[in-house]
């Protein structure tokens, strides 16, 4: 028995993998989405927009720029179902909830800094992203995600 | 205007689907269009080889001797011209023109390439006892040539890694899945043509000597060495020898071959001839 499964090694360890990877992305993206969620309540009433400007100078009491960035990485299961995607086409689901959550977390990254430097209201949000290792369907490379999100968080003068 | 923060009921940017539900279906869809495939490819391949001009054969051969250093040998090819003369006068393999090499390789091993090509192996060579042994595994190659596998088998190989290549180029997790699909497949193939080339083979035998002595008892050797346990051939080209000796041990008893005492023979002998010019 042990001998077959020497003899498959490259089998094993790909079925290996493929269970490690879906267990443990499984538990992680769990957590991740309840984490986001509980500070996503928290946060609730410091609010973003992408309007550049919604307020008159005299409104204001300061504004800085904060930024939240994040890098999530995929999963071998993910890596699997998404490389089978690559041959049928269509929409690779195994990646939806990865960038969903970069993108939620880095924003709440960012709100967080707004709330640490006493600000009322994030303007002008922008989101950038950028693949980290290339090629992530490459077995020599890991596939991660970044997502940045920066905007200008601004005091309101309270009336 | 009053700001109402509300917190977002449901995610519109991420698809409800399962993802095992998702691996399922692909996998399947996979399965079922490979499956296909390989079955098409597979039957105009052999469509191929019951065509092939003969000048391509030889071509062809000539690249898969490459692969081995052989050299000539006079006293296996004058064996073989033996085998072949109890062949039925209208037996297709008269209009061939066999050569035997002998590759230095300790493997115990026999391969029937295109072009009319037999190379037998130094470790073979060395492993048989008698005549009749040396001459089962010679009929046994012939018997792949009498079906054509030296070209099917070729091109069915050809197939199955041409697929793992062209779909996920040459090292990608995938690949090593596909590629042992299509492997259990190929040697599911593969084990009845070498089934089917025994019973030939056999047979031959017995035109020769007129009895089927010495037929199971190379195999018998080699099972008392094989320690590799029978799940490990589910994916061999060969049968394990323990089953290919019942298949011919069956075989011999319903066609009531007779069995005799077998010649020896001396296979340093054989090696140390001085090969063809």
């Amino acid at each position: 028995m042990l001998r077959v499964l020497a003899q498959n090694a490259d089998l094993v360890i790909f079925l290996f993998l493929t269970g490690l990877g879906y267990t443990a992305g499984t538990i992680a993206e769990r957590r991740h989405y309840s984490s986001i969620s509980r500070r996503e309540a928290e946060l609730l009433r410091l609010p973003v927009v992408t309007f550049k400007n919604p307020y008159p100078v005299e409104a204001l009491r300061g504004g800085v720029m904060v930024m939240g960035s994040v890098v999530i990485s995929i999963d071998y299961f993910k890596r699997l179902l998404a490389i089978l995607r690559n041959l049928f086409g269509g929409r690779v689901t195994s990646y939806e909830t990865l960038v969903d959550r970069a993108r939620r977390e880095a924003i709440l990254r960012m709100k967080d800094a707004a709330r640490r430097k006493g600000c009322d209201i994030v303007v002008n949000l922008r989101l950038e992203t950028s693949a980290i290792g290339q090629s992530a369907n490459n077995r020599k490379s890991v596939g991660c995600v970044e997502v940045l999100a920066y905007g200008t968080a601004i005091a309101l003068r309270r009336p | 205007m009053k700001f109402t923060p509300r917190p977002l009921s449901e995610n519109v940017n991420v698809s409800k689907t399962h993802p095992l539900a998702e691996l399922a279906w692909m996998l399947g869809g996979l399965a079922l269009i490979l499956m296909v495939f390989y079955l098409l490819v597979g039957q105009a391949v052999e469509v191929v080889a019951e065509r092939l001009p003969a000048d391509a054969e030889r071509w062809l051969g000539r690249q898969a001797l490459k692969n081995f250093t052989v050299v000539a040998s006079p006293a296996l090819d004058r064996r073989l011209q033996s085998l072949l003369a109890t062949l039925p006068a209208d037996s297709s393999l008269h209009r061939s023109d066999f050569q035997v090499w002998v590759a230095d390789t300790d493997e115990i091993n026999a391969v029937a390439l295109p072009g009319e090509c037999v190379v037998v192996f130094r470790g073979l060579l060395e492993a048989v006892a008698s005549e009749n042994e040396l001459d089962m595994v010679l009929a046994h190659e012939l018997g792949h040539f009498a079906h054509r596998d030296q070209l099917k088998g070729l091109g069915r190989g050809l197939v199955a890694t041409f697929l793992t290549m062209a779909l996920f180029g040459n090292d990608s997790s995938a690949a090593s899945l596909v590629a042992s699909f299509t492997l259990s497949f190929d040697a599911r193939y593969s084990q009845r043509q070498e089934a089917a080339a025994d019973a030939w083979g056999l047979d031959l035998l017995v035109a020769r000597y007129g009895h089927a002595g010495g037929a199971v008892d190379f195999f018998e050797r080699m099972s008392r060495r094989e320690d590799a346990p029978r799940l490990a051939y589910l994916r061999a080209s060969h049968p394990h020898p323990a089953d290919r000796i019942r298949s011919l041990e069956k075989r011999i008893a319903a066609r009531q071959y007779r069995l005799e005492s077998v010649v020896p023979l001396d296979s340093t002998r054989l090696l140390a001839e001085p090969p063809r010019p």
